[in-house]
């Protein structure tokens, strides 16, 4: 008979070919695993293209291809797992979304032409509607500053599945219906709801079938008995709202599948809250134990690696940390796979539940959990508006890469829109040599606040123009339906959110940080170096090795007390007031935050040399993290220290991004020195902190031959990946990391 | 008063492998003991001294204007108490019940007034203080000024130990035990070096010399690493290389390394 951990085995099992068949059907990606599995022989979608631009857009567009992706997808049911239905292909896909377009899209001849044909933006192809909302004014800038501009950039908000789950699909059909009565002229948008759902209804009668498919010849009887159980949850919960803790964690999974397929949407919730009531009542009737909610849970972590929170603090202070948050770390334990779990830390929180999520960080080396500070965020969100009260702030969770958000009220596109701040030194370091005359430091940083400043209303004019029409490009049908207000009003969510507070991240701090120190020092203190010099070394990309040995070896930012450190504050103040400064309209402002995601090589290749003596093209620093080689012990402590200094303080994160060694752990005292390092970073106003347990004898291993270990996780910025499937680049970027200590 | 300055070799912070908890070690000049395989053999001179590593010159030729590639490094910089502390203080909130200032070296008790200096001024602020000492000298006054001390047992017996370190055992042996009348917090450490002690007879008369010893909590075997082979170089010192021990080696002597 098999037992949980049987099954479980032969879960991670499955994961692990599934990460190796992704990998041959999407080649290298610098992306989250998503949870997605291979697509299967003969998978083929005919999109519907409703525009001009050969593209397809607005309510009727994106529901009638949410259908065709959605039916092409045949039921996943594992008999070994107790939740049924993955996610394999996404239909933004077939607008031609060159950043996210697997190897196999690109094989295909049909879209290949698609994305060469006609008119295409720059950085997403055909998902925005550039014919009927064109924004070429702001192109040379948004170019001339490396911005990620955040148009035609996709969910990154939160649902408040509170909704979801007390209403069920009947309930929000019920709900649908009801609104359309009251809001009439509004047929488009209910229509189109109504058309997922009903493609969503389909989805899950397919897993039906194929449940009862699997029992005519399924004889284990424990699996049986299993599967029918899954058949009947299946059934509950296809028009009814979930009533038990399983038919509440397949209700969510499904959900999942659905926005992940809509346009890789979603996020996930405080995952320990959420879910209590149903763990509670099912242990009280009896028909629920832990081993089988440990199970749920891993079952529901695998099928997708959404980002949920667990433990923290209610509105007044007190722990939330229950009997379930334990069940989630042990069930992420036992599935061990990329789990997105954040813990939130407050000095009330249980420290016996920090301990156990650290332990369970080094144990398993697998990137997971990760911990936000309640405080910085709680206090820094309130800032930005009298409006938002405290109860509002808390609920402001963590459930992105690097983001925080307010489920089901918030729209705050977090993590879609960055600034390069090393291309805006670039800029402003070209200006300089253009004035003449004798250069200063002080007139360099004028221009470099000169720059921003304009990078900043070109990032906002950006996202006016984005929240205008992204509604009628690509409206988000599936968040909709668990977003305060939308079917109420019969409006996007971007429409219709309570809070605009819009993440804009400013990338390369230490790169900038280290370059003003550079000048500064070696420059206009200690006088050997001049200006000349400095700008030949520019231009031929520093060919004199012991000038560019000078820059370098000024003491870096996160060394403590150094004067690319107080830089580093300095450009943090400047940041925040710049961006806090830009004006915009209905109750829209920037949040200003510092990481660069995934991009620190793209955005290196955008940058020359610099004046700390990083080469041209070279990456750019990594989130608010310091250069390599910032100081010779790579003291985590300093850098701790250093990046709790740079916070921007409104609620958005710069995260600190530690790898670790293993041995740590194995000292004694070795995780409690973790525990207090983590409650000192947030006591001083730490955001977020990702920590990677590196073995390096591994890692090296898996850079050499990365399908050695397939199921190596590690956490890249913000989100987690299988360092099998990151291109090379990306691997010699996080063993670089690892080598340097940072 | 002036205050007492130090020859400090380096310091290294958030370190978690010299004492428990997070920590920051501060090592300094000086040792009277000449251990073959020092894997700090820059800290044996009490004088500042230059290391050259030739893998990082880039052949500039100008060295008498200032090496910024590291390839010149001087080891040994003037500190005062207050200029220590500052990198100490800077971690304190990280050290919790465990962690604190750990003064190494060399021999800490070489300097006797600064490390005492010191880890009064630590204490005196709250951090918790640790040395990590060959017990070569008796310092009542820096070991009651301590709340952890740190020592080796290289070898149990004179000879050996004398061939190996260049001074006996017997002086160290009778520190230790006096040692243990102060009610100080002691861990023992053993250097495993192959050739030299990694043998189950010396472990097993090491741990047995422990033994008798209450105020030894803990005793550990630290494997030999080759780390101070490149700074012998890098000083033009003659280099001395020994086999690393094998992991099966660590785990075998480690069932004679029990204290009770």
């Amino acid at each position: 008979m098999l037992s949980y951990a049987d099954r479980l085995a032969s879960m991670r099992e499955t994961k692990i070919k599934h990460t190796l068949q992704k990998r041959e059907q999407n080649g290298f990606t610098d992306l989250d695993d998503f949870g997605t599995v291979p697509l299967p022989e003969g998978y083929e979608v005919l999109p519907w293209y409703n525009s001009e631009n050969g593209s397809f857009y607005g309510f009727e567009g994106m529901a009638e291809n949410f259908c065709r992706v959605l039916d092409a997808h045949p039921a996943y049911v594992d008999p070994m797992e107790m939740l049924c239905g993955r996610w394999r292909d996404m239909l933004v896909n077939y607008r031609g979304d060159v950043h996210y377009m697997p190897d196999w899209m690109k094989k295909n001849p049909k879209l290949r032409d698609f994305v060469a044909g006609g008119e295409v933006t720059a950085q997403w192809s055909k998902r925005w509607d550039e014919k009927r909302f064109p924004y070429d004014d702001l192109k040379p800038l948004q170019k001339k500053y490396n911005i990620a501009t955040g148009i035609d950039g996709d969910a990154h908000f939160a649902c408040d599945y509170r909704i979801g789950l007390s209403l069920g699909f009947g309930g929000l059909i019920e709900k649908i219906e009801k609104y359309r009565k009251i809001n009439v002229g509004k047929d488009d948008f209910y229509d189109a709801e109504l058309t997922c759902i009903h493609a969503m209804l389909r989805f899950i009668d397919r897993h039906i079938a194929e449940i009862t498919r699997q029992l005519e010849t399924e004889s284990r009887l424990e699996i049986r008995e299993s599967l029918e159980k899954m058949r009947t949850v299946c059934e509950n919960i296809r028009l009814g709202a979930p009533k038990t803790f399983h038919e509440a964690c397949q209700w969510v999974a499904f959900f999942n599948c659905f926005a992940r397929i809509y346009t890789r949407d979603g996020a996930g919730f405080q995952l320990d809250t959420i879910l209590l009531p149903y763990y509670e009542a099912d242990v009280a009737a009896g028909i629920l134990d832990d081993e089988t909610a440990k199970f749920l849970i891993a079952d529901l972590l695998l099928i997708d690696p959404h980002y949920y929170q667990i433990s923290g603090v209610d509105a007044d202070d007190n722990d939330i940390t229950n009997h379930l948050s334990y069940l989630i770390l042990d069930a992420a334990d036992s599935i061990n796979i990329s789990c997105n779990l954040t813990v939130r830390v407050h000095e009330n929180c249980d420290p016996e539940f920090l301990t156990l999520a650290v332990k369970y960080l080094f144990k398993n080396q697998n990137g997971w959990p990760r911990f936000c500070g309640d405080k910085a965020l709680l206090e820094g969100y309130m800032k930005n508006s009298p409006d938002i009260d405290k109860a509002t702030a808390r609920e402001r969770i963590a459930v992105g890469c690097n983001w925080m958000c307010v489920p089901g009220r918030e729209f705050p596109m977090n993590d879609t829109v960055k600034i390069n701040i090393a291309k805006v030194l670039e800029q402003a370091i070209i200006d300089l040599r253009a004035e003449g005359g004798e250069p200063s430091l002080a007139r360099l940083y004028e221009l470099w606040e000169a720059h921003l400043t304009k990078a900043a209303e070109v990032v906002a004019a950006g996202v006016n123009l984005h929240l205008d029409h992204i509604g009628e490009v690509t409206p988000e049908l599936i968040m909709n339906l668990m977003f305060k207000n939308s079917i109420e009003r019969g409006e996007d969510a971007s429409k219709c959110a309570e809070l605009y507070t819009i993440g804009c991240d400013g990338a390369g701090l230490a790169v900038v940080a280290d370059s003003l120190a550079a000048i500064e020092t070696r420059i206009e203190t200690e006088h050997v170096v001049t200006w000349e010099q400095l700008f030949a070394a520019l231009d031929d990309d520093f060919a004199d090795e012991r000038l560019r040995a000078i820059m370098k070896s000024v003491p870096k930012y996160c060394s403590g007390g150094s004067v690319a450190d107080r830089w580093a504050k300095t450009l943090t103040d400047s940041y925040v007031r710049i961006i806090r400064g830009v004006k915009m309209p209905n109750g829209r402002m920037l949040v200003p935050g510092w990481f660069s995601w995934a991009r620190s090589i793209e955005y290196g290749k955008a940058v020359g040399a610099t004046p700390n003596g990083r080469r041209s093209g070279e990456p750019i620093s990594h989130g608010a993290n310091p250069n390599p080689g910032f100081r010779v012990d790579s003291a985590v402590t300093a850098q701790a220290n250093g990046i709790a200094a740079v916070q921007p303080g409104y609620g958005n994160t710069a995260p600190l991004q530690l790898e670790f060694d293993p041995k740590i752990a194995a000292d004694e005292g070795g995780i409690e020195a973790v525990c207090q390092l983590i409650r000192e970073h947030f006591r001083q106003g730490g955001t977020l902190i990702n920590i990677n347990i590196l073995n390096g004898e591994k890692l090296l291993e898996a850079h050499k031959n990365p399908m050695s270990h397939p199921d190596h996780v590690v956490r890249v910025t913000g989100f987690t990946a299988y360092f099998a499937s990151l291109t090379p680049g990306f691997r010699q970027l996080v063993v670089n990391r690892f080598l340097e200590g940072i | 008063m002036s205050q007492p300055v130090g020859i400090v070799a380096d310091i290294e912070r958030s370190s978690t492998h010299d004492g428990p908890g997070m920590r920051t070690v501060v090592f300094l000049k000086g040792c009277p003991l000449h251990c073959v395989w020092c894997h700090n053999p820059e800290c044996i001179d009490p004088r500042p001294q230059e290391l050259f590593y030739p893998d990082k010159c880039i052949g500039c030729k100008r060295c008498a204007e200032g090496c910024y590639t590291g390839a010149r490094v001087i080891c040994g910089r003037k500190m005062t108490v207050a200029d220590v502390m500052r990198e100490v203080d800077a971690d304190r909130g990280y050290y919790g019940r465990e962690g604190g200032l750990t003064v190494s070296g060399g021999e800490p008790l070489m300097q006797r007034e600064f490390t005492l200096a010191l880890l009064r001024e630590a204490k005196a602020r709250g951090i918790g203080t640790a040395v990590e000492t060959s017990m070569i000298y008796w310092d009542e006054e820096i070991f009651r000024a301590c709340d952890l001390v740190m020592f080796d047992v290289k070898l149990p017996d004179d000879e050996r130990h004398k061939r190996w370190t260049g001074v006996p055992f017997a002086p160290i042996r009778a520190n230790i035990l006096r040692l243990a009348g102060l009610g100080v917090p002691m861990l023992a450490r053993t250097p495993v070096v192959p050739g030299v002690n990694a043998d189950a007879a010396t472990i097993g008369e090491i741990a047995a010399f422990l033994r008798d010893i209450p105020a030894v909590y803990k005793y550990e075997l630290l494997s030999y690493h080759p780390l101070g082979v490149a700074k012998q170089r890098a000083l033009g010192q003659p280099e001395t290389q020994f086999e690393i021990p094998s992991k099966q080696l660590m785990e075998e002597l480690k069932q004679y390394a029990f204290l009770r």
